[in-house]
């Protein structure tokens, strides 16, 4: 019974952190300086990519663990960390954009930002697994295929990270030049508290997905049977 | 097996042809598209060459895969006690090999149509491209076969991992092409990632040809 309450546990504390990960996001962290309110999108911008990043990391070890040992779980985990990575990619692309916007003057014709264009790629693999596992007969095929995509689409996510590093690009490092947080103590605080709610909405996400594939399953076996009752 | 998709290759003489004219026609399209003249090919070029390469591939590569399944002698293949490893590896060497001599036509054709320099540099870069190119391509071209999709899924999977090569590969020509000297670091680079790629799809491939 508890594996069912999981989900609701989840989603309550997610909505518990989350709105006081806002509160501190508006009332408690200082106004940037330079950028003005528009600032604020660093927090959940950063901490969607981080738990983008985070379900792409839980699709390689269940796509790995399920080509090894096969088994429904790890297959149904890899799907759902896959499709709520692509909620929180597509999270993190859109405020970057809308921050962008009045930062940089953001044309992308102009600034086609390495990290930008990166995160957008890795957006496109995952993509291009939820459509494996569209396209691919379900069961053993489509899990397998899919879990071969997953593995090897995880390269880009280094790629994104270390973006900033190998080209010129208008994203800011969180370290400055010389070793220490770029940030006030005010705002990593904030930082790290966003990160955290944002991490545990999308624990909750996953395991809401985790049942649905679950039930959908169930369902589709329950259909199978009754379909072979009618034949005999 | 390599040497059984070349021959028949050799034999059938169909897909090499049907790419060569299709690297010329790129070529000139591009020509049109892109209106070529002498100050804009040694900014042009590589953007180019690496289009065309990057669409042939995935002709080259669907084909490899997608005439094996419909014949359906890739369960055959299966059947037998070579390691699915084994056979990957051969189907991508071949497939490779096909993606060198397109190449060869591609440089020589833009060094004939456009004046492009062809150089030992040039070479080498789109060498050691080809390489990493041709393991995932081989890869995602045998997992897309065994989908309903097919051909669509193919560039939608193989494309965004091709990148890396275009990137790094592109920085490289583009050097090469406005006559710098080239350092080695980048195809040294693209070699390293092509020899990783090519360990990783042959471990990847026992997975992919399961039935």
């Amino acid at each position: 019974m508890t594996e069912h309450r999981l989900p609701y546990v989840l989603t309550a504390a997610g909505v518990v952190a989350l709105l006081g990960a806002l509160a501190m996001v508006f009332l408690y962290a200082p106004q940037d300086a330079v950028q003005g309110p528009v600032q604020r999108i660093f927090y959940l911008h950063v901490s969607a990519a981080i738990a983008g990043f985070a379900c792409f990391a839980i699709v390689v070890v269940a796509s790995a663990t399920h080509l090894v040992r096969p088994g429904a779980a790890s297959d149904r985990l890899a799907h759902a960390a896959a499709q709520v990575g692509l909620v929180m990619l597509t999270v993190n692309i859109s405020m970057g954009i809308v921050w962008a916007k009045p930062i940089w003057g953001w044309d992308p014709s102009q600034t086609w930002d390495a990290r930008f264009t990166t995160t957008v790629v890795l957006w496109l693999i995952y993509a291009g697994y939820l459509l494996v596992r569209k396209f691919a007969s379900p069961g053993w095929q489509a899990s397998r295929l899919a879990a071969v995509v997953g593995i090897f689409g995880f390269i880009d996510v280094p790629i994104v990270y270390f973006s900033v590093q190998w080209w010129r690009t208008l994203h800011p490092s969180l370290r400055a030049g010389n070793g220490q947080p770029a940030l006030p103590f005010a705002m990593l605080l904030t930082f790290g508290v966003t990160v955290v709610a944002t991490l545990i909405l999308t624990a909750a996400l996953v395991s809401i997905r985790y049942s649905i594939e679950q039930q959908a399953e169930e369902q589709e076996g329950r259909a199978t049977n009754a379909s072979l009752e009618l034949a005999r | 097996m390599a040497r059984k998709d070349l021959r028949s290759e050799w034999r059938g003489r169909e897909l090499l042809p049907a790419l060569a004219t299709f690297v010329v026609l790129a070529l000139l399209i591009a020509n049109f598209a892109f209106d070529l003249n002498g100050a804009s090919v040694p900014r042009l070029a590589p953007g180019i060459l690496w289009l065309v390469l990057v669409f042939v591939g995935l002709v080259a590569f669907g084909r490899s895969f997608a005439g094996e399944k419909d014949r359906g002698s890739l369960e055959a293949m299966l059947l037998t006690p070579a390691p699915a490893g084994a056979l990957f590896a051969g189907k991508a060497a071949a497939a490779g090999l096909v993606l060198l001599a397109t190449e060869a036509v591609l440089l020589l054709g833009m060094a004939l149509f456009f004046g492009a320099p062809l150089s030992a540099a040039i070479v080498a870069i789109s060498v050691a491209a080809s390489l990493g190119i041709a393991a995932l391509g081989s890869l995602f071209a045998a997992l897309a076969a065994q989908t309903r999709a097919k051909e669509l899924l193919l560039p939608v999977l193989v494309l965004p991992l091709w990148l890396p090569f275009v990137v790094l590969g592109g920085r490289a020509l583009q050097e090469a092409f406005a006559g710098q000297a080239v350092s080695p670091e980048p195809s040294l680079l693209l070699l390293d990632l092509g020899v990783l790629f090519w360990i990783a799809a042959v471990l990847a491939a026992r997975f992919v040809l399961d039935d």
